[in-house]
């Protein structure tokens, strides 16, 4: 019987898995995760789970039996150690062997770790897994000041929920605005508002020097010499792609695990999908690494269908959502760079429709508030043509004619 | 008891539009799918977000928040992230209203 192994039990492995019963592959499937849960969302970590306000079950991503009743074998908690490629086996924690005829690289990433005195000194936290989650919700259970250093997506979020849950916070970010490689100074502006009109003590332009306390994190010291008391801290800089598990099989690793359009690394019989897969997009003709919850679903169905001969090029307009307080801010597209920003909408209001543009071309966009003109502006994104700014300005435009009609599959 | 309640005119909703109702203080939304009305909970079942500020396409919603997209005729959810259908209400025209059974 032919086994697939995924590699990775979260949101992408668990689309794969699903993805590929539902095509009616009817060979082993071994689903394997090093955390102990089945998959679970992780979007609600830095919002209500995060806030205490949701129970765990409600994260799951389906139910026990809906793996049960499709015969997709679960392996958690289980550290998959390599994959023998010329053997076509992966090597277990422990020692055991599991053969597969294709495997999917579906690790996701690690949190990034910078080497900062005090970054280890209890009380600092960082953000990746419902264990990270519960220590930090403990923390905030204690109440008190919290220093949040990075105010990219995931610190803005946690920033956001630890103010909900009335402590005070402070937040260090090194660029002069929140979300400023994302969105840029005048989108960033808003999301600055947004954060000081809820009274989060913003520090911007400088970065964090050290952690410092006795047993535990008493104060961070900034940069510009700031000291700040505290009695807990965040950090979230980012991710970087968990691809040791090919480290030695051959793999081309540049930035993630370099895949082709139909989620193919260079050695057959190995795919890779999701947060650590660098992947061709057919669209931006160019490849590019992706962490959104979407990608992670899509691109793991898009990779099961691959592996079972029925690929299709993946060319999804990259999108996701952040919530922060009663902002639902949503991104769309190729994150390049860009000459011009167009606004439809009200920033004071923040509500509201950015679009990014290069040489006339919506490269993306970005919306609070906003979700059905952002849905509305996928296809104009995908579609790569010039628009006419003022209808893109003019909210009695309706962006739907905008995009030429798409092609029928 | 589930009784009609008279929400709005029938013709006050053009197809392809979608209007928020309260029927008891629960926001409902009520599309008109080529003359057909269709009613269901306003709130979408994944986060607390109005349907009726989504894109409705057809027989299908989407939620403007996280894109969940369901199939306003039976609630069956069409995509992630919600997980749980929603609940849709019968509907009738009775002379010029638009009646939602609640």
């Amino acid at each position: 019987m032919p086994t697939i192994a995924i590699v990775g039990a979260s949101l992408t492995g668990a689309s794969a898995a699903a993805t590929l019963r539902e095509e009616g592959f009817d060979g082993r499937v071994v689903l394997l995760g090093a955390e102990p849960q089945l998959p679970y969302d992780r979007p609600p970590l830095s919002k209500a789970y995060l806030r205490g306000g949701m129970p765990f079950e409600k994260t799951l991503l389906r139910q026990p039996e809906f793996y049960r009743e499709r015969s997709i074998e679960t392996r958690l908690g289980t550290r998959v150690v390599s994959v023998d490629a010329p053997q076509r086996a992966l090597e277990l924690e422990g020692g055991e062997r599991l053969e597969f005829d294709s495997v999917l690289i579906a690790t996701g990433g690690r949190n990034r770790r910078f080497p900062i005195p005090g970054l280890d000194l209890p009380g600092v936290y960082d953000l990746r897994t419902v264990a990270d989650a519960d220590r930090i919700r403990d923390a905030i259970a204690r109440g008190g000041r919290a220093v949040v250093v990075g105010m990219g997506f995931i610190g803005a979020e946690v920033a956001a929920s630890m103010r909900q849950c009335g402590l005070e916070v402070v937040a260090i970010e090194p660029f002069k605005t929140p979300l400023y490689r994302a969105l840029g100074a005048e989108i960033g502006a808003v999301v600055e508002g947004l954060h000081r009109d809820h009274g989060v003590d913003l520090i911007l332009g400088d970065a964090v020097a050290a952690f410092e306390g006795v047993g535990r994190v008493e104060r961070v010291v900034t940069q510009n010499g700031r000291r700040i008391e505290c009695d807990l801290a965040v950090f979230g800089l980012g991710i970087e792609p968990a691809t040791e598990v090919v480290a030695g099989a051959g793999v081309r690793i540049d930035n993630g695990i370099v895949v082709d359009q139909l989620c193919r690394t260079n050695v057959p019989g190995i795919f890779a999908a999701g947060d650590v897969a660098n992947h061709y997009h057919p669209v931006c003709a160019r490849p590019m690494r992706v962490e959104h919850w979407q990608n992670g679903v899509k691109q793991g169905a898009a990779a099961a269908r691959s592996m079972l001969g029925r690929g299709q090029p993946y060319d999804e307009v990259h999108w996701f959502w952040s919530d922060q307080y009663d902002a639902n801010i949503q991104y769309a597209g190729f994150h390049a760079a860009w000459d011009t920003v167009v606004v439809r909408g009200s920033l004071p209001e923040r509500k509201f429709l950015a679009f990014y543009l290069a040489e006339g071309r919506v490269e993306s966009a970005v919306a609070i508030n906003q979700g059905r003109d952002l849905r509305r502006t996928l296809p104009i994104i995908k579609a790569r043509v010039a628009v006419d700014p003022s209808h893109l300005a003019d909210p009695t435009v309706d962006l739907r004619t905008l995009a030429p009609a798409e092609r029928p599959a | 008891m589930a009784r009609f309640v008279t929400v709005a005119k029938a013709d006050s909703i053009q197809t392809g539009q979608m209007v928020k109702v309260e029927i008891d203080n629960l926001p409902v939304a009520v599309a008109n799918v080529g003359g057909t009305f269709h009613a269901f909970d306003d709130t979408c079942t994944h986060e607390d977000c109005s349907l009726a500020d989504g894109e409705l396409v057809r027989t299908v919603v989407t939620c403007p928040c996280h894109f969940a997209e369901f199939d306003i005729r039976t609630g069956a959810v069409l995509a992630p992230p919600a997980t749980v259908p929603l609940r849709v209400y019968p509907v009738r025209v009775q002379g010029s209203d638009l009646q939602v059974e609640f």
